[in-house]
C-alpha cells in the first residue's frame, strides 16, 4: 500500500511539472482578456482566430512548412544510399561517413546558422532561404541515416542475394525487395526529420532575413513585443498538431519501434 | 554483403560530401577565427576572452545551471523511473507515452508556459500574495532559478527514459533481497540500485548536461539579458557587439564539450555491446 501510494504520488507530481505547463498554456490561449493570464479572463475563441489572420505567421508558417517537408525529403534522398551502403557493402572509411553523417547533431546549431551566414551566404550571394534549406537538410541527416540504418540492420540481407542470384539488377533489387520492406522504416525518419526540423530555432536564428524566416523565429521575435495570448493560441495549436502527427504515427505504424 | 567498393562509395559519398561542405568546411573556418591575428595563430584571444568578468560569469553560470539541472533531473528521474518500472505493463507504456510527449512539442511553446506562471502576475506571485506570504510580486522571471525550471522541465523526460531502461535490467529481486536482509532504503539506493543502473544515469546525464550547456530558447525567453549562457551571449556577441572572434570562442568551447559528452556516450554504447 505505502509503494502503491509512493508511485502514485512521485508520478503525478512529475506529470504535473512535465505536461501541466502545456495545459496553462492551452487555457490561456481560450482567455477573452486582452494580456496573457491565468487563470484566463472569460472564455473566447477570439486569439485562436487572430492567429490565422496575422500576416508573418502565415509566412512563416508556409515558409517552415517548405523547410521541415523538403529538407527531410532531401535528407532521405542523401541518407538511404549511405544508410545502405553501411549495412550491405564493405564501404572503405564507414567509419568516417558515419562521422561525418553525425556531425550536425554534435554541432550545436546556433554555430551551424552562423557559419553558414558567414561564410556561404555573405562571401558567396547564396540567399538565406538556400541556406536556411540547406541548414535544416544537414540537421535532419543523421537522423535520416540512423532510423533507415536500423531497419535495413533488421531486414534480412539473403533476399535481396537471392533476387542478384536469380538475375536481377543490384537496383532492381533495391527498389523492388529492399525498399518495400523498410517502408515503415522511411516513414518513420520522415515523420522524426519532420518534427526536429519543425521545431528548430537555434540553426535558424542567424538565417532570417527580409520576408524569409521560420516560425519558431517568428514566434520569438513576435512574443518580445506583444503580451496577448496570440503566441499561447499558436503554440497550443502547434503542439496540438505535432502530438496529432506522432499519435497517427504511433497508431498506424508503431512508430516508436523505429525511434 | 556486397563486396563492390566503386558502388559503395557511389552510395555513400552525396551524404558525406554533402556534409562536409555545407558543415565541416564552415565551421572550421568559424572556429580558426579565434587562433587567427594579423601576424599569425595565437591564443591571444582566448586569454583575453577568458580575462573578461562578463565572459567568466557566462562561462561558470553554464557550467553551474548544466550541473545542477543534470544533479535536479537525476534525483528526480530515479523517483520517476523507478516509480514507473514497478507499474503493471499496462499503465507503464501509457507512463512512459506521457512521459515522451512533451519532447514532441515545440520547447518555444513548452517555454512560453513558464512565463505564465513565473511571470509577475503568474500563478506563482497569485499564489503568494493569495495566501498573504508576501506584500508585492517576488522576481522569479528572469532569474537564474527561472532558467532552471525552463530547463529542467525540458531535459527531464531525457533522464527518465534512460533510467527506465537501465533500471528495466535490474533483477527483480535485487531490492526486496537487499530490503529482507536489512538495508535500509538509503543503502539499498546507493549499494544496489546506483551501481546496477549506472550507465543509464551516465547516458541520461550526458543528454541533460549537453543539452543545457548549449540551450538558447530556455534563457532566452526566461533569463532575457539578464542571465545569459554561452548561446545567448554567442547571440549577443553577433547581433549587437559584431564581435566575431568571440563568437569563435564560444563556438569552441561549446563544440568541445558537446564532443566529450559523445566521445563518452560512444565509449558506453561499445561497452555494453562488447558484453
Amino acid at each position: 500500500m505505502t509503494q502503491k501510494l509512493y508511485t502514485w504520488s512521485i508520478l503525478s507530481l512529475v506529470l504535473i511539472f512535465l505536461i501541466g505547463p502545456f495545459f496553462i498554456i492551452v487555457a490561456a490561449s481560450f482567455s477573452a482578456g486582452d494580456t496573457l493570464a491565468f487563470p484566463p479572463q472569460g472564455f473566447s475563441v477570439k486569439w485562436i482566430l487572430k492567429v490565422f489572420t496575422v500576416e508573418s505567421f502565415q509566412q512563416s508558417f508556409v515558409t517552415s512548412m517548405i523547410l521541415a517537408i523538403g529538407g527531410t525529403l532531401t535528407a532521405l534522398i542523401l541518407g538511404i544510399p549511405a544508410a545502405y551502403a553501411m549495412s550491405r557493402y564493405k564501404l572503405p572509411g564507414a567509419e568516417i561517413v558515419r562521422f561525418m553523417v553525425s556531425m550536425p547533431i554534435i554541432v550545436p546549431g546556433i554555430i551551424v546558422g552562423l557559419a553558414l551566414l558567414r561564410y556561404f551566404v555573405i562571401p558567396l550571394g547564396i540567399s538565406i532561404s538556400l541556406a536556411l534549406f540547406i541548414a535544416h537538410t544537414a540537421l535532419v541527416l543523421p537522423y535520416a541515416v540512423r532510423v533507415v540504418s536500423a531497419s535495413l540492420n533488421n531486414l534480412r540481407s539473403d533476399m535481396e542475394e537471392a533476387a542478384v542470384l536469380l538475375g536481377s539488377s543490384r537496383a532492381g533489387a533495391f527498389f523492388r525487395v529492399v525498399l518495400p520492406n523498410i517502408r515503415g522504416g522511411i516513414l518513420a525518419a520522415f515523420i522524426l526529420g519532420f518534427v526536429t526540423s519543425f521545431n528548430q530555432v537555434p540553426v535558424s536564428l542567424f538565417l532570417s532575413g527580409p520576408g524569409v524566416r521560420t516560425l519558431p523565429i517568428d514566434m520569438l521575435g513576435y512574443m518580445e513585443i506583444v503580451f496577448d495570448p496570440s503566441i499561447a493560441a499558436l503554440s497550443s495549436l502547434l503542439a496540438f498538431l505535432s502530438i496529432g502527427i506522432v499519435f497517427a504515427a504511433e497508431r498506424f505504424l508503431g512508430f516508436s519501434r523505429y525511434v | 554483403m556486397f563486396q563492390n567498393r566503386t558502388e559503395a562509395l557511389a552510395l555513400a559519398l552525396p551524404a558525406a560530401v554533402f556534409a562536409a561542405v555545407v558543415f565541416l568546411v564552415p565551421v572550421a573556418l568559424l572556429l580558426s577565427e579565434g587562433f587567427k591575428t594579423a601576424d599569425g595563430w595565437t591564443i591571444q584571444a582566448y586569454i583575453d576572452f577568458f580575462s573578461m568578468p562578463l565572459n567568466q560569469a557566462v562561462f561558470l553560470r553554464t557550467l553551474k545551471l548544466g550541473l545542477t539541472v543534470t544533479l535536479a533531473a537525476a534525483v528526480i528521474g530515479y523517483a520517476a523511473a523507478y516509480a514507473i518500472v514497478t507499474l503493471p505493463a499496462s499503465s507503464k507504456g501509457k507512463m512512459i507515452g506521457l512521459v515522451v510527449l512533451p519532447l514532441m512539442i515545440s520547447p518555444v511553446a513548452r517555454t512560453y508556459a513558464w512565463i505564465v506562471i513565473l511571470g509577475r502576475t503568474g500563478i506563482i506571485n497569485q499564489a503568494l500574495s493569495a495566501v498573504g506570504l508576501t506584500d508585492g510580486p517576488v522576481r522569479i522571471l528572469f532569474t537564474e532559478t527561472a532558467v532552471f525550471i525552463g530547463l529542467l522541465q525540458l531535459f527531464l523526460p531525457l533522464m527518465i527514459i534512460s533510467l527506465i531502461s537501465a533500471l528495466e535490467n535490474l533483477p527483480r529481486d535485487a531490492v526486496p533481497a537487499a530490503r529482507v536482509l536489512g538495508a535500509n532504503w538509503f543503502q539499498v539506493f546507493w549499494k544496489v540500485i546506483l551501481p546496477l543502473s549506472r550507465e543509464g544515469l551516465i547516458v541520461g546525464g550526458t543528454l541533460v548536461f549537453t543539452g543545457s550547456l548549449t540551450a538558447y530558447i530556455t534563457p532566452a525567453i526566461l533569463g532575457g539579458s539578464k542571465v545569459l549562457m554561452l548561446e545567448t551571449l554567442l547571440y549577443q556577441q553577433v547581433t549587437v557587439a559584431n564581435n566575431f572572434v568571440s563568437a569563435s570562442i564560444i563556438a569552441l568551447i561549446l563544440i568541445a564539450m558537446s564532443f566529450a559528452a559523445n566521445i563518452l556516450l560512444r565509449r558506453i554504447a561499445s561497452a555494453r555491446s562488447a558484453k
